[in-house]
């Protein structure tokens, strides 16, 4: 595990490409965004036009724009969400799967309440009960979406840390007498790398939507732009209706390539993880190459045919001309 | 040799083989001396720039009913060997060369006898010849036995598959026959794997083995896993039980010692290459290669006095990174120059049966052969090479 | 070496038990089984010698070494350090850990596959107090120890990259950086191939004879006792079945299991091992009540089966724990015969 070696695999490479660039429109969208995605100086439900890539709302409103800035709080929000939901269930999965005995009791209930409370409403709720001004806050929904997002990844975890605890090299750390929390954090949890990776994804994945939703049914500030208020706005004003496609497609696709960046770059972690599915080191193209099956099948050991002659048959021959 | 059109059939004069085979394998009446010929196999993991090659130009031919024993350490190829010859290894694991014949006998009339090469078989005669010719026993049998069946099942689905002319009365009657075999009670057929303890599910292994009266058996380190009196009773079951039945067996181990007790003829195996074949004894009394004679060298002795013995300096050999002549040449203590850049070639001993891959018995070496390694078969045992007494 | 010049040991358990309750499945009431995994074993652990417990898997041997290091707490019994009582309820401190070092069997896993050698060497330096700037110095120094040279070719390096031979190493210098008086080894060559077990071994001895370290040495391969041991103990099913200083215990054993054990070791040397005589298919039964070994025991009377034997002595410094070797009377039967004999029972007096 020395170099997280780039993997070649083309569908892990689309994916970071898509997420590399949502996450470039996140930095630079507001600077390219061409008007004020609120201002209203413009005519209204105008179709794509050179002006205006993808028309305008109702309102009047430069909806290329929308989508540029929109970006910025949707994808902060996700990822917030997702490295405080990883941070909050590497701590009480980690914990509660080498601790045991008591402490996993508490933390294991904890999470499975959190699991077992349908994760939308509660988000409603809290949601409900923020002051107004922080609901435009992008780091406050950012945190009250992890809260609701931390519980499965803490169970994986806890279950992943279970098998790790009796491995011998916890056991040798434990015979040098290296505290209980360095166990955890410093030999435990960097061998559940992957895993964790993998649940840092989902749970992007899952804060988007959560984010999208929250916005779209108009429970965060209409103040700030993101793909869900734009949604929402398309849907007051009857967009769909309207045939305004232009209105509420676009960011239907932006939150779609998201979730399809996040997994396919998921793929590669498996792949990383279950070196099986690696399809025996070979690349499809070098099997066919070499004539070998495409597919790896049980039982079966492929059998490598040079493409020159075989060499008993070619010694005696060579041997008869000179 | 058209690979494609070759199919379970008489055998064909043109095949390549060795020598003394060649007379008889004109008709398809008369038996071949060896029921498994391996010839110029190799073994390679990935292709392209990550290749590596784990068993590199291979020949062994095993005898019927005889004990082949492979030694070796990890890396050797050994697992590696027998799981490409039957075609069971995983990728990346690819056949890169040569053929592996297995002569057997044909269950539909008793006259016949056929071959096959496997290493051109299909999917079709692979699955014939498995279990019912060619079975193995892996090295843990609790993986092996599936754990939500009991164990009368395994030996129902066996024999079910393979004989499906028995009926459910006779193949409980043949489970029952087949554990008593290997020294079971026949109340175990009731149980799950994990009721039983290590000797007894790899007993289980050997019986399931055998369910289908096999050509060939083998076995792949079947007691590394198990206690030293477990062990004995399992190698001392073997020996019972193949002067029985008459199988050929294969038997993989990194415990020489163990394989002189089994085998009958023994080959060495060394980064993918076979070091030295000899008969069990006369490998063990009069090793020839530097690298057979630090293996036996490794095993501290029970008795006699007490001193120092220093194995084999250095590591197991990298298959990645393999040095340009002999492969043992970093640990050989008897390394010469031309070690360094020439890698011998397994060759026939003079005046014996045995075959050795070392410049130091090349007959045109200008270098003695060292006493350790020019021993001959005594029948006083002498005890391994003395190095120094421990004060 | 005699036990004049022997100074205190360095640890030694008195009477430590450890048993587990399991619960015997499939009744209404789960019913509870006590297993004796280790059962009332005494020994003593010296400077500069090295002590040999052999066993199969189930003898306790590896729940000897966890508790001596502590990270099993024992039923009873108590260990002593140096002269002191330990009392084996507390928590296992930092002081503990400094004097007595477990090396556990499987070097494969018992380094941090995603940390460099380094770590796994730094760490119980920094732990036990060596400063910042000195520990790489100290790290390369146990490394040069265990004969892994140059050390600059190994610290840097993932254990993935190193062999099974130079990881037990690896792992026996992250012993010695605590700088213990005492060093515990879990079967620590059983993983490794056969030709790197020897260097091994000599390794263990030359600590032994070099740094006057206290060496448990854990092992199922008697044979390798024999090869490295100043004192080797036999168990069997928790107890301590046989004991001897030097080779005694090996080249004449007394107690019935030794002698089965030792014939069971696969020896080209020995023409009688390989006779094709069949063995009987042992059982595993462990007696709860008199000998422990009784049912498996070709020897067994009917004393075996009631009454647990003391530790008679049968030589200087050999002790077995058989009825065989009483001295009453009534138990008179001609002693198990201290040669090598596997087959035939001994004839009654």
């Amino acid at each position: 595990m020395k170099v997280l070696r780039l993997p070649k695999s083309p569908k892990v490479l689309l994916g970071l490409g898509i997420l590399g660039f949502f996450i470039l429109m996140t930095i630079i969208g507001p600077w390219l965004a061409p008007y004020n995605p609120s201002a209203t100086n413009f005519a209204a439900n105008l179709t794509p036009s050179a002006h205006h890539w993808l028309g305008t709302t109702s309102l009047g409103q430069d909806i290329y724009s929308q989508l540029l800035v929109g970006a910025r709080a949707t994808m902060v929000v996700a990822l917030l969400a997702g490295l405080v939901a990883t941070i909050l269930s590497v701590t009480i999965g980690v914990a509660a799967g080498y601790l045991g005995g008591l402490s996993d009791d508490g933390l294991s209930l904890l999470s499975n309440v959190f699991l077992a409370i349908p994760g939308l409403p509660l988000l409603i709720v809290i949601d409900s009960y923020l002051p107004v001004n922080s609901r435009s806050n992008t780091f406050v929904i950012g945190l009250i979406i992890s809260l609701t997002g931390w519980a499965w990844g803490a169970r994986v975890l806890r279950a992943q840390t279970m098998s790790l605890r009796n491995r011998d090299f916890v056991e040798a750390a434990r015979i040098i007498g290296e505290k209980r929390h360095r166990i955890m954090f410093s030999e435990i949890a960097p061998n559940l790398l992957p895993v964790l990776a993998s649940s840092f994804l989902f749970t992007v994945l899952y804060a988007i939507g959560a984010y999208v939703t929250l916005a779209y049914i108009g429970l965060t500030s209409t103040a700030v732009w993101n793909w869900g208020t734009m949604l929402y706005w398309a849907q007051a004003n009857n967009a769909p209706l309207s045939n305004e496609w232009y209105w509420f497609v676009p960011p239907g696709i932006c939150i779609a390539l998201v979730g399809t960046g996040l997994a396919l770059v998921n793929f590669g972690i498996d792949e990383f993880i279950n070196p099986r599915l690696r399809a025996g080191g070979l690349t499809s193209r070098q099997r066919r190459k070499l004539g070998l099956p495409r597919r790896v099948r049980l039982g079966l050991t492929p059998v490598l045919r040079p493409a020159k002659a075989p060499r008993v048959s070619t010694a005696p021959a060579k041997l008869v001309s000179q | 040799m058209s690979a494609d059109t070759f199919d379970i059939q008489a055998v064909s004069p043109m095949r390549e083989g060795p020598a003394e085979r060649k007379g008889n394998a004109v008709a398809n009446v008369e038996r071949s001396e060896f029921v498994l010929e391996v010839n110029n196999f190799s073994v390679d993991y990935g292709v392209g720039e990550n290749m590596v090659r784990a068993v590199n130009d291979v020949t062994l031919h095993l005898r019927r009913s005889k004990v082949l024993g492979v030694a070796g350490e990890s890396g050797s190829g050994k697992s590696t060997l027998v799981y490409a010859m039957t075609r069971l290894l995983r990728a990346p694991g690819v056949i890169s060369g040569g053929s592996v014949t297995l002569n057997f006998t044909s269950r539909d009339d008793e006259k016949e006898f056929t071959t096959l090469n496997l290493v051109t078989a299909s999917e079709k005669e692979l699955r014939k010849i498995r279990w019912s010719h060619v079975s193995i026993v892996l090295q843990s049998a609790l993986s092996a036995l599936n754990p939500v069946l009991r164990v009368g099942r395994e030996f129902d689905e066996v024999l079910k598959t393979h004989r499906p002319d028995m009926s459910k009365a006779q193949r409980r009657a043949r489970a029952v026959e087949l554990l008593t075999m290997v020294g079971l009670n026949d109340d175990r057929l009731a149980r799950y794997p994990h009721e039983l303890s290590g000797g007894q599910r790899q007993r289980i292994m050997i019986a399931l083995a055998l369910a289908l009266d096999p050509d060939l058996v083998i076995m792949d380190e079947p007691t590394t896993a198990l206690d030293v009196v477990t062990q004995r009773e399992i190698i001392s079951e073997l020996h019972d039980l193949r002067s029985r039945f008459g199988f050929a067996l294969i038997f993989i181990t990194h415990d020489l010692s163990l394989l002189v007790e089994l085998a009958d003829e023994i080959v060495v195996m060394y980064a993918g290459e076979i070091v030295e074949r000899a008969g069990a004894s006369e490998l063990y009394e009069a090793p020839r290669h530097p690298y057979t004679l630090g293996l036996l060298n490794s095993f501290p002795p029970l008795h006699g006095p007490r001193r120092e013995l220093s194995g084999i300096p250095g590591s197991p050999p990298d298959l990645s990174d393999l040095p340009a002549g002999c492969n043992f040449y970093p640990r050989c203590p008897f390394a010469m120059s031309r070690c360094e850049n020439e890698a011998p070639a397994l060759t026939a001993i003079e005046n014996s049966d045995r075959s050795v891959a070392c410049w130091l018995h090349s007959s045109d070496s200008s270098v003695p052969v060292p006493v350790e390694l020019s021993r001959t078969v005594n029948p006083a045992r002498n005890p391994v090479t003395t190095l120094k007494e421990r004060p | 070496m005699s036990e004049a010049v022997l100074s205190p040991a360095q640890l030694s358990a008195r009477h430590l038990t450890r048993h587990f309750t399991t619960r015997v499945p499939g009744r209404f009431l789960t019913a509870k089984r006590v297993v004796r995994a280790v059962d009332d074993v005494s020994l003593d652990l010296f400077e500069g010698r090295v002590t040999a417990v052999v066993g199969e898997s189930g003898s306790g041997k590896s729940v000897l070494a966890r508790m001596l290091a502590r990270i099993v707490t024992p039923t009873s019994g108590e260990l002593v350090l140096e002269g002191s009582p330990i009392p084996v309820r507390s928590k296992r401190t930092l002081d503990y850990a400094a004097k007595v070092q477990l090396v556990l069997q499987d070097p494969y896993a018992s380094i941090n596959p995603v940390h460099r050698i380094r770590h796994s060497l730094e760490r119980p330096l920094l732990i036990h107090g060596a400063n910042k700037g000195e520990v790489e110095t100290l790290a390369k120094a146990a490394l040069s120890r265990v004969s892994l040279d140059p050390p600059e070719r190994f610290v840097d390096r993932y254990p993935h990259e190193l062999s099974g031979g130079q990881l037990q190493r690896v792992s026996i210098a992250r012993a010695l950086c605590v700088k213990p008086d005492v060093l515990l080894a879990d079967e620590p060559i059983s993983m490794l191939d056969v030709s790197v077990r020897l260097g091994i071994l000599n390794l263990l001895r030359g600590l032994c004879d070099d740094e006057r370290l206290a060496i448990l040495y854990i092992t199922h391969d008697i044979a390798s006792a024999r090869y490295i041991a100043d004192e080797t103990i036999v168990m069997y099913a928790g107890q301590i079945v046989e004991r001897s200083r030097g080779t005694a215990l090996v080249d004449e054993p007394t107690h019935p299991y030794t002698q089965l054990l030792i014939s069971s070791v696969p020896d080209p040397s020995d023409p009688t091992s390989q006779d094709p005589q069949k063995r009987e298919h042992a059982t595993f039964e462990v007696a709860n009540v008199g000998c422990r070994f009784a049912p498996r025991c070709p020897f067994a009377m009917d004393v075996c089966r009631t009454d647990d034997p003391p530790d008679f002595i049968v030589g200087e410094d050999h002790t077995s724990h058989c009825w065989l070797h009483a001295s009453e009377p009534e138990a008179a039967v001609e002693v198990a015969p201290p040669k090598r004999r596997r087959e035939g029972e001994p004839t009654k007096a």
